[in-house]
């Protein structure tokens, strides 16, 4: 377990910091937006460990990395993109990309289809999780908001 | 005060924001804000699309209005979070507009990372993924290679000005070629695992998650066009890579 959350949080880290700098991130965000990138990736491979099924870990990935992501921006007065971009990323399914390509080229249709549905589904619930995050904060910030004003 | 002068700087703020990559409401919002900073204007409205800006504002009665044709640029976080910032300053103490403009110039001038360090670290994401794909050390290091050669392709093609559909398609290209390569030389690598990490380099990540904020946001058509974006970009990636695999099996 432990082992498991080391290796997704270290090679996330990288990969995140990696697109830290192709999108010229600079400073300490840079380094933030590797630990966003780390904590999704991390979330994704311990419920994969746990049993959970691609999909649904995939889900847990994007819920953990936009919380992160919402809150450490609020509290660097940074736009929330700036972490989110870099952290989604590892997420993204390339790997489900690349198989539905291969299937493609080898003239196997079921299975073109079957990977591709599957890949689509994994990029459907990256955008649900971000979407529940997003709403769900911007509502709690406002509603806070709108106690702290009244008192 | 020099009202032409503040719509053109104004403008100008927001082509950069778009430009960089920020999502479509972002950019409204500081346009409209930034304006109202400035005593005596009455209105100010914007309509941002990911390829054009129209913005118009009244003072002393009378409404200007400017359009604007953006071109997408290189994805420049760091730049929207300057103007995210100057946007914040702007509202806690007024400044003029010239000031404001100098402001620009000053977020407009400040420097990239060289092409050594985005090759370099763009090789150690590659890496990283390599890991994350469960990768043995050999492949890690193939994949940091692989990496360094796919930036160094890109970067390359996207200076003689080509399009981003054939650029993502030939660098996807060489990299299933090399990992294949690689594969024959080195017959215990896995060539999925290198193709698939070095991959990753040109997955459009901006595009999926400003897809994702633009549509929660209500700002359809920018929405649909950068689902539509990266839709492609996929489509490129997988093209250039297929094309090369076809010849293997």
């Amino acid at each position: 377990m432990v082992y498991v959350i080391l290796k997704s949080g270290i090679s996330s880290f990288l990969a995140s910091l990696g697109f830290g700098f192709l999108f010229n991130i600079k400073g300490r965000n840079l380094w933030i937006a590797g630990v966003v990138g780390a904590i999704g990736g991390a979330c994704y491979k311990v419920s994969l460990y746990l049993g959970c099924s691609e999909i649904l870990s995939n889900f847990y990935g994007a819920l953990g990395l936009a919380l992160a992501s919402e809150i450490l921006a609020r509290k660097c007065k940074t736009p929330v993109t700036t972490f989110l971009v870099c952290a989604l990323i590892p997420l993204v399914p390339g790997g489900g990309m690349y198989r539905t390509m291969l299937a493609a080229i080898r003239g196997d249709a079921q299975n073109t289809l079957n990977m591709g549905l599957q890949t689509l589904s994994i990029a459907g619930v990256l955008a649900l999780g971000i979407l529940l995050v997003s709403t769900i904060m911007r509502v709690y910030y406002q509603e806070k908001r709108k106690y702290l004003s009244k008192k | 005060m020099n009202i032409e002068k503040l719509l053109n700087t104004i403008i100008e703020a927001g082509k950069m924001l778009v430009e960089s990559g920020a999502e479509v409401n972002r950019v409204e919002e500081t346009m409209v804000r930034m304006c109202r900073c400035f005593e005596g204007i009455e209105y100010a409205d914007s309509y941002v699309t990911l390829t054009g800006i129209m913005f118009s504002l009244t003072y002393e009665n009378k409404t200007i209005t400017r359009i604007c044709r953006v071109h997408t640029g290189e994805v420049d976080l760091n730049r929207i979070d300057q103007i995210n910032t100057l946007s914040r300053r702007i509202c806690s103490n007024p400044m003029s507009v010239d000031e404001l403009a100098g402001e620009l110039d000053r977020i407009k001038g400040m420097s990239r990372y060289t092409f050594k360090e985005t090759m370099l670290f763009g090789a150690v994401g590659a890496a990283g993924f390599g890991i994350f794909f469960n990768g043995t050390l050999l492949e890690i290091v193939m994949s940091f290679f692989i990496g360094i050669l796919i930036r160094c392709i890109s970067c390359f093609l996207s200076k003689h000005k080509l399009n981003s559909f054939l650029n993502n398609a030939i660098s996807a290209g060489s990299a299933a070629l090399s990992a294949q390569l690689i594969h024959q030389v080195l017959p215990q690598t896995n060539v999925d695992i290198m193709v698939i990490s070095s991959f990753m380099l040109l997955v459009p990540g901006l595009a999926i998650t400003n897809a994702i904020r633009d549509t929660i946001a209500g700002d359809y058509v920018s929405g649909v066009a950068r689902a539509a974006d990266a839709f492609l970009c996929a489509v490129a990636i997988a093209v250039g890579a297929g094309f090369v695999m076809y010849f293997w099996i």
